[in-house]
Formats: C-alpha cells, sequence, structure tokens
C-alpha cells in the first residue's frame, strides 16, 4: 500500500471510535441531554471487552458485554440527570472519572496482552481490487463498516424523516412544548442516554478488540472527548459528524505514519496535535456559522426539564 | 397519610453544604460496602490509612505536602464556578505554570526571593494564558469551556513531556525523563523534613477571594454574571469581559500552583508532575459549592484520601489511584443527586378522613 491509501485506511480505522460514540451523543444532545461521560464509558467499554475476549469464543460475545457495560453506564446517567433532573455537566463529569477509574482497576488484570477474539478486517471482494481507494475503503473490521453505513444512515432517517425524528427534536428544542403536545420527555431522554452509552461501550469495544487490540492504562486517550468536541464541529448534523471522525482519524493516522516511517518529528509534538487541530476546527466551525447566522445546536441543551416550572 | 414533594424557592448555603456533606458521606458509605463485597476490610484499611497519615510526623508532612497543590487546584475551579464557568483544565494550566518556572528557573540565578518571585510570576502568567483560548472561545463563540479547557489537557501534558525529555533533558544517571534540577528551591519551615512555606499561599489566597467576592464590587459583578447572564447584562455588567476574567484568573492560581509544586517540592520539570491534583480539585471545589472557606477543611481531606491511597497502594491488598478516582466520581454522582434533593421539601400530611364525619352527640365536644 503507498503512503497516501496507507494514511486513509488508518484513518478510517482510527475514526470509528469517534463515529460510534459521536452519533451516540450527537442523538442525546439533539434531546437535550450533555453528556460529558464519553471518555469514562469509551474506556469502560474498551476493558470490560477485553476482559471478556477472555472467555468468548467470537468477538461478538466480547462486543455485547462492552455494549451492555455502556447501556448500564447510560442508565446511570439517565436515572441522575433526566429523572433526578441533577446538573448534567457536574455529573458528566462524575461519569468520567468513574469510567476512567474503574475500567483502569479491572483492566489491570488483562493489561499488555494481546486478546484471544479480536475483530479482523473483512476485505470486500472486488471492490478491495480497485487501485488507490480499493484497500483504504474496503479493508475493514465489521464494526467500522457498521460505524460509517448503517449506523449514520439509519440515524439520518430516523432523525429527519420519521415522526419519532420530529419528536426527538421537539424536546430538545422545546421540552415544554413538546411535553404539552404529549410526547414523553423523560421517556426519549432517558432511552437516548441508554442507547448513547451503548455505542460508546461499543466504541471502546472497536478501540481494544480493533484498532489497537488489548488493554492499556490511558489507551482511550481523551477520544471520548475529541467525540463530544467533534459532534460541535458537526453542528449536530449526522453527515458531518462522520467526515469530521474521518478527520480526526487522518490526524491520529498521520501522527502513526510520520512515527513508523522517522519523519524527523518530535514525537509528543505529533501526539499533541491532534488535540491542536481539533480544538482549531471547532473555533473555525463555529465562526463560520456566525456568519451565516444560524444557531444549530439544540436550543434546551444541557437544560433539566422540570414541569411544574412551566 | 399524604406525601408530597414541594420546590423550595431559596435555600441556605448552610443547608446547600450539610447535604453536600451527605452526599460525599453516603458516597464513602458506598464504597466501604463494595470494598466489603471485594473481600477487603475498609475498617482495615481506614485504620492503617489514619496511622500512616496522622501517626507519624512525615506521613502528616507528605499529607500537607498533597493538599498544597489540591488546595490550590480546588480554589482555581471554585473561582471559575462563581461565574458558573467550569474550567476542567487545571491540569494543563498546572503544567504549563511549572513549564514557565523551569523556564525562569534555569536561566535566571539572582537573590533566592527575586528568582522566585520571577517563577512564580512566569507561572501564574503561563497558566492564565493557557486558559486564555478557551475563555475567549466561551465568551465570545459560546464554546463549551469543559471541552476546550480539557483537550488543552493533553496538549500541555506533550508540551511538558518534549522539554523534559528533548531541549531540557538531564541525561544523568538516575534521571528518568525529567529536566536538570532547578537550583532555586521554596524554603522549608524550620525543623521540617518535606513540609515548604508554599503551603500557605492557597490559604492565603483562600482569605483573599473570600473577601473580594463578599465586599468588592468586581466579585459581585461576576456572582451576578454566573446567577444569570442575562439579567447581568441588562444591569449593565460587561458579560463577556468578566467570563474572560475569571477564567484566566482561574488559569493563573493553576499556573501557580504548578511553580509551587516544582519550586517547592519536585525540583524537576516531567511528564508526571501532574499527579491528578486538577481533577482532585475539582471535586473538592464542587464538593464546597459557592463557599470558598469550606474548600480549606476539605482539600484537607482529600489529601487524606489520596496520601491513604498512596501509602495502601504499596501494601498488598490495598488501593490503587484508580481505585480513588472511582470513589471521586462516586462521590460527585452523590453531590449532583444531593444537590437537587435540597430544592425539594418532603411534606407528610396526617390522613384526611374517608368517612362522613360521624354526628356531633348532643352536647357537642368539650
Amino acid at each position: 500500500m503507498n503512503t497516501l491509501a496507507n494514511i486513509m485506511n488508518l484513518a478510517i480505522a482510527a475514526g470509528a471510535v469517534i463515529a460510534l460514540a459521536g452519533i451516540g451523543e450527537l442523538l442525546l444532545e439533539r434531546t437535550g441531554v450533555l453528556n460529558l461521560g464519553l471518555e469514562g464509558i469509551i474506556s469502560m467499554g474498551a476493558a470490560t471487552a477485553v476482559i471478556a475476549a477472555q472467555t468468548a469464543t467470537t468477538p461478538y460475545t466480547a462486543l455485547a458485554v462492552a455494549v451492555a457495560v455502556g447501556a448500564a453506564m447510560g442508565l446511570v446517567f439517565a436515572v441522575v440527570t433526566v429523572v433526578f433532573r441533577a446538573n448534567q455537566v457536574l455529573s458528566g463529569l462524575a461519569l468520567f472519572i468513574l469510567g476512567v477509574g474503574l475500567a483502569g482497576h479491572f483492566g489491570s488484570s488483562v493489561a499488555g496482552s494481546l486478546p484471544p477474539v479480536i475483530f479482523r478486517p473483512v476485505v470486500v471482494p472486488v471492490l478491495a481490487d480497485i487501485p488507490w481507494i480499493g484497500r483504504a475503503f474496503f479493508s475493514h473490521d465489521p464494526l467500522t463498516y457498521f460505524a460509517f453505513t448503517v449506523l449514520p444512515l439509519s440515524v439520518w432517517f430516523v432523525l429527519t424523516r420519521t415522526r419519532h425524528g420530529l419528536n426527538l427534536r421537539a424536546v430538545g428544542e422545546d421540552p415544554a412544548a413538546a411535553d404539552a403536545a404529549g410526547i414523553s420527555v423523560m421517556g426519549i431522554r432517558a432511552f437516548y442516554a441508554v442507547l448513547g452509552g451503548a455505542l460508546a461501550g461499543a466504541g471502546g469495544a472497536s478501540l481494544s478488540l480493533a484498532f489497537t487490540p488489548g488493554w492499556s492504562a490511558g489507551m482511550v486517550a481523551g477520544r471520548g472527548w475529541i467525540a463530544i468536541a467533534v459532534v460541535i464541529f458537526a453542528m449536530w448534523r449526522p453527515g458531518r459528524l462522520i467526515f469530521g471522525s474521518v478527520l480526526f482519524g487522518a490526524l491520529i493516522s498521520v501522527s502513526f505514519v510520520a512515527q513508523d516511517r522517522n519523519w524527523n518529528v518530535p514525537g509528543p509534538v505529533l501526539t499533541m496535535l491532534p488535540y491542536l487541530i481539533t480544538l482549531a476546527l471547532i473555533v473555525v466551525a463555529v465562526i463560520r456559522l456566525r456568519e451565516t447566522r444560524t444557531s444549530l445546536a439544540p436550543a434546551a441543551l444541557a437544560e433539566p426539564f422540570f414541569r411544574e416550572e412551566r | 397519610m399524604r406525601v408530597q414533594l414541594q420546590r423550595r424557592l431559596d435555600i441556605s448555603p448552610r443547608q446547600t453544604f450539610a447535604i453536600r456533606l451527605f452526599g460525599a458521606g453516603a458516597a464513602l458509605l458506598l464504597a466501604g460496602v463494595v470494598l466489603k463485597l471485594a473481600g477487603r476490610s475498609p475498617v482495615a484499611i481506614a485504620s492503617v490509612a489514619f496511622a500512616t497519615t496522622f501517626g507519624t510526623r512525615i506521613g502528616f508532612e507528605e499529607m500537607l505536602t498533597i493538599a498544597t497543590p489540591v488546595l490550590m487546584a480546588a480554589v482555581a475551579v471554585a473561582i471559575g464556578f462563581r461565574a458558573r464557568v467550569w474550567n476542567i483544565g487545571v491540569a494543563g494550566q498546572f503544567s504549563m505554570g511549572a513549564w514557565g518556572a523551569t523556564l525562569v528557573g534555569l536561566h535566571f540565578q539572582g537573590p533566592t526571593v527575586l528568582t522566585l518571585a520571577l517563577m512564580a510570576i512566569a507561572g501564574a502568567v503561563c497558566g492564565g494564558l493557557w486558559a486564555l483560548g478557551p475563555a475567549w472561545a466561551k465568551a465570545k463563540l459560546d464554546i463549551n469551556e469543559v471541552v476546550t479547557t480539557l483537550l488543552l489537557n493533553f496538549v500541555a501534558v506533550q508540551w511538558v513531556v518534549w522539554w523534559a525529555t528533548d531541549m531540557w533533558a538531564d541525561r544523568g544517571l538516575g534521571v528518568l525523563s525529567a529536566t536538570y534540577r532547578v537550583p532555586t528551591e521554596i524554603p522549608r519551615f524550620p525543623g521540617a523534613v518535606l513540609l515548604h512555606v508554599g503551603v500557605l499561599v492557597p490559604i492565603a489566597l483562600v482569605l483573599i477571594l473570600a473577601v473580594m467576592f463578599r465586599s468588592s464590587v468586581w466579585g459581585y459583578e461576576v456572582d451576578l454574571t454566573g446567577g444569570n447572564p442575562r439579567t447581568a447584562a441588562h444591569a449593565g455588567i460587561p458579560v463577556a469581559r468578566r467570563v474572560i476574567t475569571v477564567l484566566v484568573l482561574s488559569g493563573a492560581v493553576a499556573g501557580l500552583s504548578g511553580m509551587i509544586q516544582l519550586a517547592g517540592a519536585v525540583h524537576r520539570l516531567s511528564g508526571t508532575l501532574e499527579n491528578r491534583y486538577g481533577i482532585s480539585g475539582f471535586m473538592v471545589a464542587a464538593l464546597a459549592g459557592t463557599s470558598f472557606i469550606a474548600l480549606i477543611g476539605i482539600a484537607a481531606f482529600v489529601a487524606f484520601l489520596l496520601h491513604a491511597g498512596i501509602v495502601l497502594s504499596t501494601q498488598a491488598g490495598g488501593i490503587t489511584v484508580n481505585v480513588v478516582l472511582a470513589l471521586y466520581g462516586f462521590i460527585l454522582l452523590a453531590v449532583g443527586v444531593a444537590e437537587v434533593a435540597t430544592r425539594y421539601r418532603l411534606i407528610v400530611q396526617p390522613a384526611a378522613p374517608r368517612a362522613p364525619p360521624q354526628p356531633v352527640p348532643p352536647g357537642g365536644t368539650s
């Protein structure tokens, strides 16, 4: 593979975790709930996937465990912020610290070893033989294919083409009006908190069973925060989120390739660049949005809904 | 009997504080139960923790040395809370402050007091500048400051690692990925083995800030900005400017903390200098609510937990830093829920009679 195709292939593989967790976060934010605990959920997903893989016969069992753990953490977040209506920023940060701590604790038993079962690339026949782009796009693990095709397409369809999608957006824009129209604000928000957790758990599994197989402390390295940043960059639209995920993946893969081929750039500089460029991209995206004067952020984002306060 | 929840309109600070402590206590209790279920004895762990921290002089000095950066970080976060700005980038600002102090300390050697003063200024300036970007993005573009400050932590750590392993690297024997030793040090208390006078800085800061927010116009305006930015803007307060100053001031405190840790305790810049003080300080500030004075006691308690964690992690069946982090998470979740609980009052009314009232017997009730 030539360097460019190599970078492109790595970019898609590295972007999968951002796409999975980011789509879940995007949906949840569209209902007006901000979950800052993604980093913790991804960590837990990654650690529990490797632990489950020790006794599993297929990677799908390990994936299912990670998804269940992520959903459980999403449920905790839903109970705390949607049912009890605690401060979402504080609760999200609590989930972040809790998840990172628990994942480090439980993961230490399996740290550093290659899991017995992992996801392997599935090469699409014929398409993969296309020169230049074939290997870049059609040689990935199943979870990555899912993250970039089925998931965003179905989310786009539900969000923009169904009544449920309309209800979902109404809850995020004006919960009081949605409530008056008979939509269950609490039900929708809780459901998407759990779904977002499950997807972040799957993102963790894609990291520890496919991209960099195995668990090591600090392996998530801020990807949960990057996912939240990419949701802002995407202006809460699924299509742009997928674009942003690949873009971030490309930043990661450039530094991988540079280290691999001794491009004579200091390692720490290569490691810090993806974070810096992500930050710059958000600022540019928001400034451009200001010029067109349309705010796409859900109006009720991070606001708890108290029916009795209407 | 009828049980009803009624919303409270105003909550006294004392109620808030009590309920937060209750939440933290509940979380600690839960952690004890979890430890018990995992086959460990929470009582034994607690007694070892007490014995090692308060039983020996060196343990007590170690605890106070840990408390210094924790309290500094808590002060930094608490300043932001007054304007409802979340500074989760204390770790990064701390690292940049330590870097700035090292820059001065390695290249300038004058009288101790002057050098220390210059190092402190460099630390505060670097920390403040590190917070300026997120502050500007928050105030002018409404970009969530949690995300920006946190992502910059990763950048700051790599920046420090770069200088510590490249430009300023001490390649001498026994030095692992760290810079040359900064010769100028914060003096220790007379007779102390570890404890340096830098521990007084956060305490002084707490007192100054408590007075500033009680009796200065600036403090009042910041509080108003945090309470309701729209009302504040209508009252003629430059909200954006207040938000920027608050976050930059918060970053400067974090940067100064990095300088104190470097010149007081560690003396060599390295990637492991920021030992989760930022996140610990965040939890302290979240527990203290809006009270500056409360920070001191809670920071001491958290330093006790951290010190216990360090001591116990070296013993068999002990607790690691990960367990401490998980415990923080539990406590913060409990605090979040408890905070909501303060907004409600439980009303229990005696049962209303269901049966029609009995005819009053002749003569009536006396």
